[in-house]
């Protein structure tokens, strides 16, 4: 038992990783928080549905081709929404609601094309269960998590050794300076949400084949990463991965051990709890607190 | 009155106030002055409550306000201005200065809610009040455009009377004269000594030598988070540190 | 000068009177039927719950995506008190309504120290929470994801015509409250803090308690229409706790224009008639809120109310202009607003 609700913990918490690394990458790049990042998961789910179920494409080019499409699309959100406004000068809270109207207005168009009912993603391997260690899942969660592990170690790869990741850091860390040390820092702001859509649409891929692929899909998900954020650290890259395995494994063994009926309240209690006792997060991160 | 002992104020290892003590004479206007990056602000900072000394005292008429938070600083008695102009921008004129005498006010939330006489005559008084104020600055025909529409020396002006609004025994002026012409200078210098007429003492950090030396009657030096030199403004002019300080400095 | 207002203003109110008294009979003498009373008595408890937001978010700048949370737990407070004990609507409106301004408050006390994205996500939480909560309660007292059916008693019964007198005799207290609130020490304090809360600290206000009586002051206002809601339709379900409704009173505030009486009321007015215009497309409802918000928030920032009134005072500019008044002073004032 013990066992099982631990890789299922890891699993889930994987995800919740990835998406919770989403919504700090945007943090650190603009100081905003996006109500749209749940849906670039729904996104990467239909998206990958379409391409792997329906154009019948191989599963390692549906997984690419989803991760451009995302990309694209948050370069787009951002240039033609986020900074469209900011240039206008709004305040960051309309922002903020503006990404709420983009969140309904893809879970409506996704509603359009592919209808209200869930949608099962086919098997991607051909057996469809692996034991480990004396564990039995799914192949896909075994993937999973080996997938969002890999996603999260080259990111880190990514920031702090490519030269592109340094600059996107430093143009999040002060993008005055960032600016007169020849950084495009425009273009690293576009590219740093492109890159939290890229991995949304990724964790909507790897939910896919577990939960099925609906509209809401995302919206859901994507609160319980915006909670993993907060529980390692808002705004801190390592916080996310770390708060998102850990709020996945809490909610896997209280609904194992105790009740699975409150099982999506408990992201919640844990999001309320970290933001009004301890908001600084695990990784001690000071981004949430007003005067 | 306001003192300051052994005041220290550290960022994160990064000492920006390093154990300074000063002393504000009643109904007098003391200065303080200093290069860049001496420490002034910060200083002005801690004693309005925006941030906690690391150790060190800050006294008012012998109570202590080290660690309060800036709205109960201001009840105690003392008002500030900002180096970087912080009025309410969509207010009106008059309704920054309303918001000034907050502390001194006395209607309830229910008084508030239910517009009870006690309401009405307490705002009578203070609309009449805040129009005394703004005419002493001659901004009463302002009151009504939003804080945003006055020119740049007006909002300084704003600033310094919404101060005042909440009848404080010490203002702060965070360089007051900044981005002033030299009208303006003229009349701020002026309005200074006005304001210690009024009863209010006076602690002002400015850059503008000219003003300084002019209006104030004791002078404190900071360099690096430290105190220089003080005394009085002759005093200070022939100090040989203070103007090494300056030619040494960044200005 | 405030009775001479009054006395300036007293033909526009009796008009106004006099209109809003007719309107239901006329309403139900063109429609021939009570549907679109309803219709006028929801607007006017949506008013109720929208001025509530619109003190939280228009005056003192803080952000609930939650807000149906209390719209419900006035209303099934209200309600539960109603079906299991009987009690008439004068005691079950009350309760629901502190229940709510209680609940507020105590939230409000952690959730005043955050910056505002995490105070909408805490928001967020606080609704979902309450939504599980409603759907599957301890002993299921809450009747669950059935909703709760409410009995009708008391004076009112199930005339609209009725109900109307009562909601608007509400709406207009609660208007005046508002108007007088805002017109005081505290409605000034709530703004400077939403314009600067730094030098609100500095100026003597004290935010957190400030803050703490705005969400007290508009869970009360939202509390109290979902207590009257309730005793109006007879049937509430967790559903309306959803961030959906709470995005929907959102979408009302901002449309109309916040910080404004005249805001509350069109936004309401203009939303709500929306929605029923376009109720065949119920599916896409969300879509409707999404488009809508992303307008007002791209094109009109003020709203309906605030691009109405740059629009007449342009109009008085040039008119102005033309007869040639334009004073030095007014000039200036001119030229500021712009900037």
């Amino acid at each position: 038992m013990f066992k099982i609700l631990l890789i299922n913990g890891l699993i889930i918490g994987g995800v919740y990783g990835l998406i919770a690394l989403g919504y700090s990458l945007i943090y650190r790049a603009s100081g905003l928080m996006s109500f749209a990042q749940g849906d670039m998961i729904t996104l990467g789910a239909y998206l990958g549905l379409t391409f792997y179920s329906i154009l019948r494409l191989p599963f390692f080019l549906s997984f690419i081709l989803t991760f451009a499409c995302a990309f694209i699309v948050g370069v787009l959100l951002e240039k033609g929404v986020i900074r469209a406004l900011l240039n206008k000068s709004v305040l960051p809270i309309y922002i903020v609601l503006a990404t709420i109207a983009i969140s309904y207005i893809i879970q409506n168009a996704t509603q359009a094309l592919f209808g209200t009912t869930t949608l099962r993603f086919p098997q991607v391997f051909s057996t469809a269960t692996l034991t480990i260690s004396g564990i039995t899942a799914q192949t896909e969660a075994f993937a999973c998590l080996v997938i969002s592990l890999a996603l999260m170690f080259l990111l880190h790869l990514f920031m702090t050794k490519t030269k592109f990741g340094t600059a996107m850091r430093s143009a999040a860390m002060d993008p005055l300076a960032a600016e007169s040390c020849g950084i495009n820092t425009s273009m690293s702001t576009g590219i740093t949400w492109a890159l939290a859509a890229a991995i949304a649409s990724i964790a909507g891929m790897l939910l896919g084949p577990m939960y099925g692929v609906y509209t809401t899909l995302g919206s859901v998900v994507g609160r319980k990463g915006f909670a993993g954020a907060v529980v390692g650290g808002y705004g801190n890259m390592y916080g996310a991965m770390v708060g998102g395995i850990i709020l996945g494994l809490v909610e896997t063994f209280v609904a194992g051990y105790w009740t699975g009926t409150y099982k999506n309240l408990i992201a919640y209690a844990i999001l309320i709890l970290f933001l009004f006792v301890k908001p600084t997060g695990i990784f001690n991160e000071k981004a949430i607190q007003d005067v | 009155m306001l003192e300051t002992n052994n005041v220290t104020i550290n960022f994160g290892g990064l000492i920006a106030v390093n154990n300074v003590s000063i002393k504000v004479q009643p109904h007098k206007i003391t200065a303080l002055i200093g290069p860049n990056g001496a420490g002034k602000t910060t200083l002005f900072n801690c004693i309005s409550g925006v941030y906690k000394p690391t150790s060190g005292e800050v006294i008012l008429d012998g109570q202590h306000l080290e660690g309060k938070r800036g709205f109960q600083i201001n009840a105690a008695g003392i008002a500030r201005t900002y180096q970087v102009i912080n009025l309410f921008w969509k207010m009106s004129v008059l309704e920054n200065v309303l918001v000034g005498m907050n502390s001194r006010l006395k209607a309830s939330f229910w008084d508030s809610l239910l517009s009870t006489k006690k309401k009405r005559e307490e705002e009578r008084r203070i609309h009449e009040r805040a129009h005394e104020l703004l005419q002493f600055v001659h901004l009463d025909e302002y009151a009504d455009a939003p804080a945003a529409s006055l020119s740049y020396g007006k909002q300084r002006l704003l600033e310094i009377v919404r101060g005042l609004a909440s009848d404080p025994k010490v203002i702060l002026l965070d360089e007051p004269a900044a981005g002033m012409n030299t009208a303006e200078k003229a009349e701020l210098d002026i309005l200074l000594n006005k304001i210690i007429e009024m009863g209010v003492t006076i602690l002002v950090v400015e850059h503008d030598m000219k003003l300084i030396m002019d209006v104030s009657d004791y002078i404190y030096v900071l360099c690096n988070g430290m105190l220089l030199a003080e005394g009085d403004p002759d005093k200070i002019q022939k100090n040989p540190e203070v103007i090494a300080a300056y030619l040494g400095g960044d200005e | 000068m405030n009775i001479l207002n009054i006395q300036k203003k007293l033909p526009l109110i009796v008009g106004l009177a006099v209109l809003l008294c007719a309107l239901p009979f006329l309403v139900r003498f063109v429609a021939g039927n009570q549907y679109p009373l309803l219709i006028m008595c929801i607007i006017l408890i949506y008013i109720i719950a929208v001025s509530g937001l619109d003190i939280l978010f228009g005056y003192s700048g803080q952000i609930s995506l939650g807000h149906a949370a209390f719209f419900t737990l006035g209303a099934y407070t209200s309600g539960l008190l109603n079906i299991y004990f009987n009690l008439p609507l004068y005691l079950t409106i009350p309760a629901g309504t502190i229940l709510a301004t209680l609940i507020g408050a105590l939230l409000a006390y952690p959730a005043s120290k955050l910056k505002f994205h995490f105070l909408s996500l805490a928001t967020v939480a606080f609704g979902e929470i309450t939504y599980y909560f409603l759907y599957k309660s301890p002993g299921g007292f809450t009747r669950d994801f059935k909703g709760i059916n409410v009995i009708s008693i008391g004076f009112l019964g199930e005339d609209y015509l009725k109900w109307y007198f009562f909601l608007l005799a509400f709406v207009v207290i609660v208007l005046l409250g508002k108007t007088s609130l805002i017109k005081s020490r505290t409605g000034r304090a709530f703004i400077s803090i939403r314009e600067n809360t730094h030098a609100a600290d500095g100026m003597g206000i004290n935010v957190r308690k400030n803050k703490i009586i705005a969400f007290a002051v508009s869970a009360f206002l939202t509390g109290l229409a979902g207590a009257l809601y309730v005793h109006l339709i007879k049937y509430i379900s967790p559903e309306t706790s959803m961030q959906k409704q709470s995005v929907l009173f959102l979408t009302m505030l901002l449309f109309g224009g916040t910080a404004s009486i005249m805001g509350t009321i069109m936004g309401v007015v203009c939303i709500e008639v929306l929605m029923e215009a376009i109720r065949p497309l119920q599916e896409y409802q969300m879509l409707f809120y999404g488009v809508l918000l992303l307008i007002v928030i791209v094109a009109l920032p003020g709203g309906i109310y605030g691009g109405l009134k740059n629009v007449a005072q342009n109009i008085r500019k040039a008119a102005l202009k033309r007869l040639g008044r334009n004073t030095d002073n007014q000039k200036k004032v001119e030229k500021g607003g712009e900037a």
